[in-house]
């Protein structure tokens, strides 16, 4: 049901909300927010794109097992990153030397900022995939 | 059937995991567990210094228990898979057994 209204205040609004997505998610380690929060404001974008312009959205770019198949290796990259440095703490090595920077700056807190954007994107296309999925019938 | 009987004892062993990890807690309520005094004490205090992260739930969540976010992530991603495969309409997301790709 999408009524010129809807479309010209999703069109005003969509540009902002991709920024502040992905501010959400770059930002976590800095400011409330993180992974989760920002991957589902991105699913949001994904969602309303998708119900105001259609077979022109962005995420329409994509098919649905491609998307999967992103969600996935998001999820594979983190248990990597993440499974090395815990394995290396248990069999007591040294794992990647990731530098922690100075406490503030954006690149800084090591994995974090990657982590955050893996879960986002993971939370970002489960958002979309089910929406489309009920609005839509199919993928 | 033999899948089956696999999945019943994948879970059956899993919970054993999970209930023998449990009995290992202290007592529900307990003042002076360590959970509720020095765990509490060292993510306040040492968080920045040790995650460089200057939000302390950032540091919490994703590097002393990253491996809980993993796993919290991977049931989104599980529940996802499974809402596609028991919704979707089309044949071929439903594990079909090959002849209906032609149609599609």
């Amino acid at each position: 049901m999408t009524t010129p209204i809807i479309r010209r205040i999703v069109g005003w609004l969509l540009p902002f909300l991709w920024i502040f997505s992905f501010y959400i998610m770059l930002f976590g380690h800095l400011s409330p927010g993180g992974g989760f929060s920002g991957g589902s404001v991105l699913g949001a974008c994904l969602i309303l794109d998708r119900h105001v312009n259609g077979a022109n959205a962005f995420g329409a770019r994509f098919t649905g097992e491609r998307l999967l198949k992103l969600s996935l290796a998001a999820l594979l990259l983190y248990g990597i990153l993440k499974g090395q440095s815990f394995l290396a703490g248990v069999l007591h090595m040294n794992g990647l030397p990731i530098p922690l920077g100075t406490p503030g700056n954006i690149l800084s807190s090591g994995l974090i900022l990657p982590l955050n954007v893996l879960v986002g994107i993971v939370v970002a296309v489960a958002f979309y995939l089910i929406a489309t999925l009920f609005e839509e019938g199919h993928l | 059937m033999k899948r089956k009987i696999a999945a019943v004892l994948i879970t059956v062993s899993f919970i054993a995991f999970l209930l023998i990890g449990l009995s290992d807690f202290p007592p529900y309520g307990t003042a002076d567990s360590a959970v509720y005094n020095e765990v509490t004490a060292r993510y306040l205090e040492k968080s920045i210094e040790e995650t460089g992260a200057v939000n302390a739930v950032a540091g919490m969540i994703l590097d002393y228990r990253a491996f809980d976010t993993f796993i919290e992530a991977s049931v989104i991603f599980t529940a996802l898979v499974l809402v596609l495969m028991m919704l979707q309409k089309n044949d071929k997301a439903n594990g079909g057994d090959g002849n209906d790709h032609a149609h599609h």
